[in-house]
């Protein structure tokens, strides 16, 4: 085989071994080429110092313990997907036939739940009388009326004077007036809003004690 | 061309025997870790099913057969001792976790060296991502390097893994697998899914680049010799 210096990278590249063989024995003749072959055959020489045998004792012991612990956390989802396993056992035809009569069961159930859902005998603007805790909180505010008309009647005489006082527990009490009168128009529609019960509870609060104060100020 | 810089006697002849038209250098000829997979077959099926069902000792025994060579290419790939063990250790796990995939299409030594490469680069990228210096590009990271035990020729490995660091990451894994750990093109093109040609043209050049990188300046070349 006629081998020339130009053959050199091409044969380090993807030669044959007949190829090596004779750039080895074009090399013995050409000092360019042995050279090169030295040199490329020395890498893989160098290449050999980076096999590091370092001893690593421990390190089994560890990889074992891992894989035990690993094994143990893929069990449970295993036995799960073994358990699946049956499913791909099973015709496509016998798939499709038990799909459909799943969406049928779970159609006629759902069908059945709709039709015989309980229907509350009240309607929904009475629902806060049912629980306990909306009565007490409409007994409440009963209370507070029936008091702060009480006040209102005992006040009306000095709510009427002529003062810079009086002029300002009147301002005061028509500002309390008109939130009470919002606040009662939407608890009326939201009748559950706890929200709007505080604030509701908090207005008669303010007019009662303004009330109070007017007659504290007669005193 | 010149030489490489650091020289060394060369001792070593081209091997006498071909392997399946494949014409190598033998450098390390004798030592451990060099034969090829398809030469095991029958050992390779037989870690691959002891793995399969699950046993430990199946594990145990791919350990024994192949931990050395993984490591010590955890270890070049990483550059140091501590992190070539988590690979090796994560690389098992992997195993575990996906053992159930393995059809068999490659061997079950090319297989296991295919997950130790991925998650050699992964530990790279999250080891740099972890000092904060994000950067995506692989092959521009540094290699972090920790003395190892004195060798034969410490000069020669050090400029070496210098060098190493410069080749691309894929210079670089087909270097290590062919020219440090033995592997054949067959066997790497399977572990880095390219083409056995892709794998013959990555060697050469990085073959080529290492030789320019250890070449020594032209000046003082000429001052030695002088």
């Amino acid at each position: 085989m006629n081998i020339d210096c130009n053959d050199c990278e091409r044969i380090f590249l993807d030669g044959s071994p007949e190829e090596w063989a004779a750039l080895e024995q074009h090399a013995s003749a050409c000092a360019g080429c042995a050279e090169e072959l030295r040199a490329w055959k020395q890498l893989s020489t160098a290449a050999g110092e980076l096999r590091d045998c370092q001893e690593s004792p421990a390190l089994w012991a560890r990889i074992e313990s891992s894989l035990r612990q690993q094994r143990a956390a893929l069990a449970p989802r295993k036995s799960l997907w073994t358990s699946l396993d049956f499913w791909l056992h099973v015709s496509p035809a016998w798939q499709s036939a038990l799909v459909g009569a799943m969406v049928v069961a779970l159609a006629i159930s759902s069908g059945y739940l709709y039709t015989h859902r309980a229907v509350s005998p009240v309607d929904p603007g009475n629902k806060l009388l049912k629980t306990s805790a909306l009565a007490d909180v409409e007994r409440t505010e009963r209370d507070y009326m029936s008091a702060i008309d009480k006040l209102a009647a005992d006040a009306g005489p000095q709510l009427g004077a002529d003062t810079p006082l009086m002029a300002s527990y009147r301002e005061k009490l028509i500002v309390l007036d008109s939130a009470i009168a919002d606040l009662r128009v939407q608890a009326g529609e939201n009748p559950s809003n706890a929200h709007l019960r505080y604030q509701l509870l908090a207005m008669y609060q303010e007019k009662q004690q303004t009330l109070r104060d007017v007659l504290e100020t007669k005193r | 061309m010149g030489s490489v810089g650091l020289t060394l006697p060369w001792e070593h002849k081209l091997s006498a025997v071909a392997r399946d038209g494949e014409w190598r250098v033998e450098p390390f000829e004798g030592k451990a870790g060099t034969v090829r997979i398809s030469e095991e077959l029958p050992q390779d099926a037989a870690v691959a099913a002891a793995c399969l069902s699950g046993n430990l000792q199946g594990y145990e025994r791919l350990y024994q057969w192949q931990g050395t060579r993984m490591k010590n290419l955890a270890r070049n790939l990483l550059g140091s001792q501590a992190d070539a063990e988590d690979a090796v250790q994560e690389t098992f796990l992997k195993i575990q976790r996906s053992i159930s995939g393995f059809r068999g299409q490659s061997s079950f030594v090319t297989w296991t060296f295919r997950i130790l490469v991925n998650t050699c680069h992964d530990l790279r990228r999250s080891r740099i991502r972890r000092k904060d210096q994000v950067n995506e590009d692989v092959d521009a990271l540094p290699l972090r390097r920790e003395l190892r035990a004195p060798g034969a020729h410490p000069a020669l490995r050090m400029a070496l893994e210098r060098a190493l660091g410069r080749l691309t990451a894929h210079q670089r894994d087909v270097f290590l697998l062919y020219e440090v750990e033995g592997f054949h093109h067959a066997e790497i093109a399977g572990m880095l899914e390219i083409s056995e040609t892709a794998s013959k043209n990555t060697l050469f050049q990085a073959k080529k680049n290492l030789r320019t990188m250890l070449e020594p300046p032209r000046s003082s070349a000429m001052g030695g010799a002088q």
